[in-house]
């Protein structure tokens, strides 16, 4: 079972999809889940993912924009889109039946 | 800021995590500095890795601040009340050093401002008096030390025009004004030296705020003429907005001086100040020697008109400061005493955790650590909490500092630039810190160097800890016994102060200026047939039990003093002759007022009328001073010169303070408006009500707008208002110390109960086999409040001893009474013993309630 800032930001690389680095990915979470999530974060997270086998990086080009520095994309690997599957069939048993407007209309 | 960040970012992460984070922040750079700086900090925080071996040390830095950020937020109670305290310590510091740094230290905003400096007569009794024009004038000519001089007189002009009139506030200067002070006007020219005669003197400079806000800004007024006082007057400057004009703050006009040859020109008219700029190649002191000989030839030269003896020259600094600089320094002192208690008490709190963390410190050396690694640990969690403290202490400083200002007295110099000074709040935090630290861990080493034995004996706290937990906790009440001390010193003047018989009667009072100036009041008549009618009209309203003018009040602030002449004894110097408050007045005026009459009458409507037999009411001083023990009553007495027609003593009135309450007694005559020389164009109504004379304040200014709404009505104000303004100053000096002192308290107090409840609670074991031995819940009480007794004994008795030494220094601030004045040092002894008895009686009943069995069960 994924936790909830995982679930977020492995939704934000799969959305972003091409040249999934920290700001398109934060700018995603912002526009979508109206988190502010700090870089830091964001990274951080990626890391730990990608320690899971969730996502995988590989470096981009350097360009003049970034001071010369490389990108860092991910993107999200079969084991990372079953977990996100599993995560949701979760809580989608777990929510059931409830009458708590859980429940996709 | 981008710079910075990727400097750490650089040093604190490995290089393949930082690449993408740099980038990302370069990319993305527009989004402003604090965005950059949150994000550096959060990649910091996030991303950075365990410290190995190797690590630079801004990683172990890292790791270091993770783990006490850690410790800090499981330990919310310790963390809060820490910043807090340290917060409010650091901002109230910083708020009064931010006031202290420009007012008092930094160079006045002028080119090579140490060689300003004002220049006075030196009176008899060694005090500074104005210069008369012609004295300024033979300084100017005879002086070599002097590269440029200007006389400064005080001005008042209303700014007429068709629809608001207004009343600012102006100097006269002669020519050299601005050239000595080194400033040149942003438009237009500065004053020339033939402007400054008679008749071609109808020039002035606008200040930029004035300029801005009356005329728009708008360049083409200069070279024009405005109506000032209902006269052409041409304005050929303004000046910049960088502009302070710290010999007179808040002036927004200067008018040129062109006084020469002038009747009011005399040597004995001392009613300009004089400002000079000393020549780069002089010393301060040749400049003074030099005047103050010049000043003495001309005693020699003119013997009957001077009483002085030599000149007085101040550093325009020294001078512009005089005034502020005790109160200043006083309030300065006593902050930092605040800032020492919060310290010592954060401090103490972090002893009392310390004690709490020993098996932690124990099992980490036991695991490895380094006793350098631990104080590197405590050097952290130091630095942490100070930087929480310096945060929260800026947000206190930024609240306050505004607060602060609105409440300084006008006169001070240089409240336009005063604002938050980050140097002094960096500098605060940083002595913060290192207070912390010499403090905080100084202790802590016997405790870490012992941990290994204390593990494996589970033996519990050192003793080191102990004694200076009570060494901080009598230091602590010390130091609040002296700021309570001081505040107490301050609040008994104040109220001394306020219960000083002013002479008359404050309360239901209401004060505002009349103005009869221009066109229409170019007659004596009109301006008294003026001044009649808004007698008339506003004594018919209702609520209004009497009104009258005078052309000044007591304590209004005014200075309007003429030389008194008995005809029958007129000394041979006109400087001997005694000076008297002049008061022109309409013959309601002592029973609006409430001043007693001691003896004969007061004037009548047929002495108003009556302008050959001119009379005259003089005060109890002023009688006492003219004709000792005689009778004043039919004596007869001249002022304004010796030519001045005599009047005839028909009563004796009460002194009233002139000056202020706590100024020195000065001696009053008063006149009947009609008998006077000339009618004032500017005079106070004073209207005495049956209610409040703040809700009838609009009625009366509607009611003298509708006689002639051209005339501005200002300083509408109750007399009560008037005294509470005089007093200004004190008050702010009471409302900061009693602030300060009660904090004071309220921190030492709590480190009393800090200590003891620690105290009890390690000595939960003791207190058990105490009872159990037969010992009294009334013994154990006793026994804990013995123990807190004796830090607030010591620990007063140190604050009573530093007080008599130090509240000497209050001495400007205070009034009535003695800088050791008794009852204030026993009440706040008394006072402090009772609270701090209170704060050991709660530990106390606690130790009384140890339950002797479980107590001794728990090892």
């Amino acid at each position: 079972m994924l936790g909830e800032l995982e679930q977020v930001v492995l939704l934000g690389v799969l959305r972003v999809g091409k040249d999934a680095y920290g700001v398109p990915v934060h700018d995603e979470i912002q526009r979508r889940a109206g988190r502010d999530l700090t870089l830091g974060t964001i990274y951080k997270t990626l890391t730990r993912l990608e320690d899971k086998g969730l996502v995988a990086s590989y470096i981009g080009a350097p360009t003049a924009e970034r001071g010369g520095r490389r990108t860092r994309c991910y993107t999200v690997t079969a084991a990372g889109k079953r977990s996100l599957q599993a995560t949701f069939k979760a809580l989608r048993h777990m929510a059931a039946g409830l009458d708590v407007g859980l429940e996709p209309t | 800021m981008i710079r910075f960040a990727i400097w750490i970012l650089e040093r604190s992460l490995r290089p393949e995590v930082s690449a993408s984070v740099i980038g990302d922040l370069i990319e993305q750079q527009q989004r402003g500095a604090l965005w950059i700086l949150g994000e550096t900090i959060s990649a910091l925080w996030n991303l950075h890795a365990r410290p190995q071996s190797g690590d630079s040390l801004v990683m172990t830095f890292i790791g270091d601040l993770r783990i006490a950020a850690r410790l800090l937020r499981r330990a919310p109670a310790f963390t809060v009340v820490s910043v807090i305290t340290l917060g409010l310590a650091i901002g109230a510091t910083t708020a009064i050093f931010s006031v202290i740094e420009p007012v008092l230290l930094r160079p006045l905003p002028y080119p090579r401002p140490e060689r300003l400096a004002f220049v006075w007569e030196r009176g008899r009794d060694g005090s500074r008096d104005n210069v008369g024009y012609a004295t300024f004038r033979d300084f100017m000519s005879e002086s070599k030390t002097i590269e440029y001089a200007a006389a400064i007189g005080d001005w008042q002009p209303t700014l007429s025009g068709k629809d608001n009139p207004e009343r600012v506030s102006g100097d006269r200067v002669s020519w050299q004004y601005f050239r000595a002070l080194g400033v040149r006007p942003e438009i237009g020219r500065d004053f020339l030296v033939e402007d400054d005669v008679p008749g071609k003197n109808q020039i002035v400079i606008l200040s930029h705020a004035l300029w801005k806000r009356r005329y728009n800004a708008d360049a083409s007024i200069v070279g024009r003429p405005i109506s000032i006082d209902d006269n052409p007057m041409t304005v050929v400057g303004v000046m910049p907005e960088s502009f302070d004009n710290v010999a007179s703050p808040g002036t927004q006009i200067w008018r040129v001086l062109g006084y020469a040859n002038q009747p009011w020109t005399c040597r004995t008219c001392h009613h300009l100040r004089m400002l000079a700029r000393i020549r780069p190649n002089v010393s301060m002191d040749a400049a003074r020697t030099e005047l103050d000989q010049i000043h003495k030839r001309m005693e020699r030269a003119y013997p009957d008109q001077y009483a002085s003896n030599g000149a007085i020259v101040v550093t325009m600094q020294d001078e512009a400061t005089r005034e502020f600089r005790p109160a200043l320094l006083a309030l300065s002192a006593a902050v930092l005493l605040v800032l020492l208690i919060a310290v010592a008490n954060v401090v103490n709190l972090q002893l009392a955790r310390a004690v709490r963390r020993e098996e932690e410190f124990a099992v980490r050396v036991a695991l490895g650590a380094s006793q350098s690694r631990l104080f590197r640990q405590l050097l952290t969690e130091g630095l942490l909490l100070a930087f929480l403290g310096g945060a929260a202490g800026l947000l206190v400083a930024r609240s306050s500092l505004p607060l602060l200002v609105s409440r300084l007295p006008m006169s001070m110099p240089r409240l336009g630039v005063i604002h938050i000074d980050m140097a002094a709040l960096g500098a605060v935090t940083a002595l913060v810190l290192a207070l912390t630290l010499v403090m905080g861990l100084a202790p802590a080493r016997g405790p870490v160097r012992d941990l290994g034995i204390n593990l494996r004996s589970g033996r519990r706290l050192s003793g080191g800890n102990r004694t200076t937990r009570a060494a901080l906790v009598v230091g602590e009440v010390a130091l609040a016994v002296m700021l309570l001390v001081s505040a107490g010193l301050v609040g008994r003047s104040l109220i001394r102060l306020l219960s000083v018989d002013a002479g008359f009667d404050p309360t239901h009072l209401l004060t505002l200026q009349v103005n009869s100036s221009g066109a229409n009041y170019r007659e004596d008549a009109a301006v008294i047939a003026h001044h009649d009618r808004v007698r008339e009209l506003v004594g018919a309203l209702p609520g209004v039990t009497s009104v009258a003018l005078a052309n000044q009040l007591p304590l209004g602030g005014n200075t309007d003093m003429y030389g008194v002449l008995d005809p029958e004894n007129i000394p041979s110097n006109p400087e001997l002759v005694p000076s008297g408050d002049r008061y022109v007045v309409t013959p309601g005026y002592f029973a609006t007022m409430r001043i007693p009459i001691l003896r004969g009458r007061v004037f009548t409507a047929a002495d108003a009328a009556d302008t050959a037999n001119k009379v005259v009411l003089v005060s109890a001083a002023l009688a006492q001073r003219m004709w000792p023990g005689a009778n004043p009553l039919g004596k007869r007495l001249r002022v304004g010169g010796i030519k001045g027609p005599n009047r005839v003593v028909i009563g004796v009135t009460g002194n009233v303070r002139h000056r202020g309450l706590d100024a020195t007694t000065t001696l009053q005559w008063y006149v009947p408006e009609h008998q006077w020389l000339e009618a004032d164009n500017q005079v106070v109504l004073v209207v005495r009500t049956a209610g409040d004379p703040a809700a009838i304040a609009p009625t009366v200014r509607k009611t003298i707008a509708s006689i002639d709404a051209s005339q501005p009505i200002i300083n509408v104000a109750t007399m009560d208002q008037v005294i509470a303004t005089s007093t200004t100053q004190r008050r702010l000096a009471l409302v900061l110390f009693g602030a300060f002192a009660v904090a004071a308290l309220l921190l030492s107090v709590a480190g009393i109960y800090g200590v003891l409840a620690g105290s009890v609670a390690e000595r939960t074991r003791e207190i058990g086999v105490r009872s159990a031995l037969g010992a009294t819940p009334a013994n154990i009480v006793g026994l804990i409040v013995r123990q807190g007794g004796r830090l607030s004994a010591v620990g007063i008795l140190l604050g009573l001893a530093g007080s008599l030494a130090l509240t000497r220094y209050l001495r400007t601030l205070l009034f009535g009474i003695g800088p050791n004045d008794p009852a204030t040092l026993v009440g706040v002894a008394m006072l402090l013993g009772l609270v701090t008895l209170l704060a050991c009686l709660i530990p106390g009943t606690r130790a009384a309630r140890v339950d002797p069995s479980r107590a001794l069960q728990s090892e």
